[in-house]
């Protein structure tokens, strides 16, 4: 591949000074090459070896005029008028010269530079009918036999095996080049016992960018023979001096030491380089290389070109074709995938089974779903820190629904240790508020070459030597950290991806709104439901109550004392059974009830609480003391709803005591105090009710919080309903807290809840 | 006032025990208002209705309304606003007896302009306390409105 510049040379000149190679001033021994004036068609430029194919020295032609050398067999006029009108690309002329000793033919290709017109004669290659017959015949088979070709690479590989039989080189190779203008060969026919080059990768600085240039313009490039020393441009004193010659569409353009050593440390001594022009990008190249020297007559080179061409244009509607059917591909992926995901009632699931569909819908090798807290991988992709870390960074930048890169380290410098699975990166962003991100990896290219021919053992010890080895390590510089680019169609799914699931948010949201609704109305439902099943309980509960008292008060002579004492216990098991009742309509409505949360003093509350115990208590019971060791904080919560828990902790810690001067202490513990096992938030407190009661064994600390659940025989204890624990449990989950029991069996119990403290 | 000329006392109630039960206590409390009952709402809005249109037996009217909320049919709070809409029985004294505590209720009955609540309890002394209370007050402390105008004999 290489023309010209030694990339790989110690002290090489920096890309911006790369030597002119059309400016070179040499040309290649095979032909003579003549430079005229446009206007008179006098020589000004000779090359040197004019004397050894035309028989007059150089510096004899120059100044002469061009018409002067021509043989009269030459048709004349043509040649003026193809003198007159050429342009940049080189056009055939055959040629007549009459040398001192003979007359000579030429195969001639003239072209216009500025104000010069290059002659470039080659002595013709003596061909026989037959053979431009059976040349045209092989032509012909070719073309037919390649557009019968649908598979690409069945279509390269035919390319290269046409070329090699007209032109009998030994290797043939077509290139691609990819956008960054790396090349990599895709298809070769070699003689069996060499070294295969398909694979094999090249970066863009391998062919100077003058000469990526002419390849662009369709140019073809013919070296018969690297090792034929090059010949020097003998000029006209007086006229073009001062400006060398533009050689740039010359076919006899010397060759570049740089070109001829990097070749020959392949072993390729002769070479044709034929450009695949797409539209207007240079799409590749065909490249032709012999061990020796090999001259290819100008209607073999011309049968080369017309072979090009046909595979350019050809190649472009086979690579569409490709690349469409990938396209539809996609798409289809997309079409199923969308719809799966708008019937599936859990979006995530959707996104993740199964797995290789969301990877599939952007030809990624790893995904990360993002759900705030929640990241799922898939495939092959970056630990879980790393990645959350990336999510930190790519919500930082400003917004944009979709960032793509197939070089992450570029962007992202931290990138350098996932390198190898996440060159390549797009993230999706559904919703940055919430933290919904969808992440697709591609690992860097390098990872996925497969470079197992490793071709050359062209690197020795402390010298580097110029070939495909060492263009593959300046490749790998410049393919480093990055990954296949995302196509657009690619990109196009992502973004459809996240309509759709923005889609069935919404859509969720909307199903949610309902549900909320007939929630609220249930809800509601439930509300009255408790009051009239309460009610419709009562009823006749009263009727029972009311008759028994009844009985009891006027016909009680009339009874015997087990009768009175039976009616006695109906009354109390009816009033009992209201208290139920009443508990029950009291801890369905906690539920429901909005919370009335305030900055509220404990300090206060409780006094409050004692105080209305204290209303409640017999005359003749003990007044209740508290102990509290130290002012208790200020709390964010109901106010009313909180009394309740306060006076159902110490009727409970007054009740269940055989003390007869019960000791109650009533404090709070911080966040940090070692004495909270499992730690609380900031901004919490646990306040602690302590009483040095009867105690509970270890095996009920859960039970006492359910509904009517009692330790205790019915009477015992003052015959409580079996509900405030209860109530006072789901009061403090109301406000998003918890309680929760210790205690030693006849030591004393002590209660704990965590509720948010007021902000000092 | 003479006992004679007690205005009477409309009951919508359909529990009979309880209804039972406040007739003993309001006989015990020495009430001597007539008492009439409707069992439903519908035939406590006939009975009034028809008490008007015909307009004789003016002293069935009653001054005093103990309404029960639940009732089957037209329910309480129906009966309530109709009559507290219907210019001709707006000023008749409307007072709740029912077992429902929903403080829903208890506001909506007032909106709708009940002259007062009283729940029923399920314990004996305290449902005797509660219609003690109401024959107290509403039967013989405060002054019932007349009908004059339908009478014409006051």
């Amino acid at each position: 591949m290489r023309q010209s510049n030694c990339s790989n040379n110690p002290g090489r000149l920096p890309q911006d000074h790369e030597s002119p190679v059309h400016l070179i001033g040499l040309t290649q021994p095979h032909g003579v090459l003549i430079g005229l004036e446009a206007s008179t068609f006098n020589i000004a430029h000779i090359s040197d070896n004019a004397i050894s194919h035309l028989g007059i020295s150089a510096q004899t032609l120059i100044g002469q005029n061009l018409f002067e050398l021509i043989e009269s067999s030459t048709p004349i006029q043509h040649l003026q008028h193809s003198l007159e009108t050429c342009s940049n690309y080189p056009s055939y002329h055959p040629i007549s010269i009459s040398t001192p000793s003979e007359t000579k033919q030429f195969d001639g290709l003239l072209h216009r530079i500025d104000n010069s017109i290059l002659l470039e004669l080659e002595p013709t290659h003596k061909q026989t009918a037959v053979e431009l017959t059976s040349l045209q015949n092989q032509i012909q088979r070719s073309l037919s036999r390649l557009r019968s070709l649908d598979d690409i690479t069945d279509f390269l590989q035919t390319a290269t095996t046409e070329i090699q039989a007209i032109t009998g080189f030994e290797r043939v190779m077509v290139y691609r080049f990819d956008e960054h203008c790396a090349g990599s060969v895709i298809a070769e026919v070699k003689p069996p016992e060499k070294v295969s080059y398909l694979g094999l990768h090249y970066p863009a600085t391998d062919i100077p960018t003058t000469v990526r240039q002419l390849y662009h313009q369709g140019l073809t490039r013919f070296i018969p023979d690297l090792r034929a020393p090059s010949v020097e441009l003998v000029t006209a004193e007086q006229s073009f001096a001062q400006t060398p010659v533009d050689l740039r569409y010359a076919i006899l353009r010397g060759v570049d030491p740089c070109c001829v050593e990097y070749h020959q440390n392949m072993g390729v001594t002769a070479l044709l380089v034929i450009a695949l022009v797409q539209g207007n990008r240079l799409w590749g190249l065909i490249s032709c290389h012999h061990p020796t020297s090999k001259f290819l007559p100008y209607p073999v080179r011309s049968a080369c070109v017309i072979l090009g061409q046909l595979v350019a244009a050809e190649v472009a509607g086979k690579v569409d074709r490709k690349e469409l059917n990938y396209l539809s591909s996609l798409q289809a992926i997309q079409a199923n995938f969308i719809d799966s995901i708008a019937k599936a009632t859990d979006f995530k699931q959707a996104l993740i089974e199964p797995a290789p569909r969301l990877l599939e819908v952007v030809s990624a090798q790893g995904a990360a779903i993002c759900l705030d807290q929640d990241i799922t991988l898939i495939g092959e992709t970056p630990c879980l820190e790393d990645i959350q870390a990336l999510i930190s960074w790519s919500l930082e930048k400003p917004s944009s629904e979709i960032f793509h890169t197939n070089c992450l380290v570029q962007v992202y410098p931290s990138a350098v240790n996932i390198q190898a699975v996440a060159s390549g990166l797009i993230v999706l962003t559904i919703s940055k508020v919430r933290r919904y991100l969808i992440l697709w990896f591609r690992p860097e290219v390098l990872q996925t070459i497969n470079w197992a021919g490793n071709p050359h053992e062209s690197v020795r010890e402390g010298q580097a030597i110029l070939g495909p080895r060492t263009s593959f390590e300046n490749w790998k510089e410049t393919v480093r950290a990055t990954a296949l680019p995302w196509k657009s169609a690619e990109l196009a799914n992502a973004l459809a991806l996240k309509n759709a699931i923005v889609g069935i948010v919404l859509s969720k949201a909307d199903e949610l709104a309902q549900i909320n609704l007939e929630l609220e109305r249930s809800n509601r439902e439930l509300d009255s439901f408790a009051y009239a099943a309460s009610h419709d309980l009562k009823e006749p509960l009263r009727g029972i109550t009311n008759f028994s008292n009844l009985i009891l008060r006027r016909y009680s002579e009339s009874l015997d004392e087990s009768a009175v004492k039976r009616l006695q216990t109906l009354v109390k098991l009816a009033e009992r059974m209201d208290r139920l009742i009443d508990a029950l309509l009291r801890f369905s409505r906690l539920g429901q009830a909005e919370l009335q949360q305030q900055p509220t003093d404990l300090n206060t509350l409780l006094s409050k609480v004692l105080e209305t115990l204290h209303a409640g208590q017999n005359e003749d019971t003990s007044t209740i003391q508290i102990h509290i060791p130290r002012q208790l904080p200020a709390v964010k919560a109901d106010s009313i709803l909180l009394s309740e828990v306060f006076s159902n902790l110490l009727s409970n810690a007054l009740k269940y005591t055989d003390q007869p001067q019960p000791s109650i202490e009533v404090g709070y513990l911080e966040p940090n105090d070692p004495k909270i096992a499992d730690g609380i938030e900031p901004n919490t407190c646990v306040i602690y009710v302590q009483d040095d009661g009867i105690g509970i064994h270890k095996r009920h600390f859960q039970n006492i919080f359910r509904l009517f659940k009692r330790l205790h025989e019915r009477d015992s204890y003052g015959g409580g309903t079996g509900v405030g624990l209860t109530i006072a449990k789901k009061i403090i989950e109301r406000h998003g807290g918890h309680i929760w029991v210790e205690s030693t069996y006849g030591m004393g119990t002590t209660f704990y809840f965590v509720l948010n403290c007021e902000e000092k | 006032m003479l006992q004679d000329n007690k205005t009477p006392l409309l009951v919508v109630e359909d529990s009979d025990e309880d209804f039972e039960v406040l007739q003993i206590f309001m006989e015990d409390m020495a009430v001597t208002n007539p008492i009439y009952r409707c069992t439903t709402g519908d035939k406590a809005l006939e009975f009034l209705y028809r008490e008007q249109d015909e307009g004789t037996k003016e002293n069935q009217r009653p001054s005093m309304i103990l309404l029960d909320l639940n009732l089957p049919g037209t329910d309480g709070r129906e009966i309530l606003a109709r009559l507290k809409q219907d210019d001709q029985f707006r000023e008749i004294p409307i007072v709740i007896f029912t077992t429902n505590s929903d403080p829903k209720d208890i506001k909506f009955c007032y909106r709708k302009g009940a002259n007062g609540y009283l729940i029923k309890p399920v314990r004996t002394e305290r449902f005797e306390k509660a219609i003690q209370a109401f024959v107290d007050y509403w039967l013989n402390t405060n002054t019932l409105p007349e009908w004059v105008e339908f009478t014409g004999n006051k």
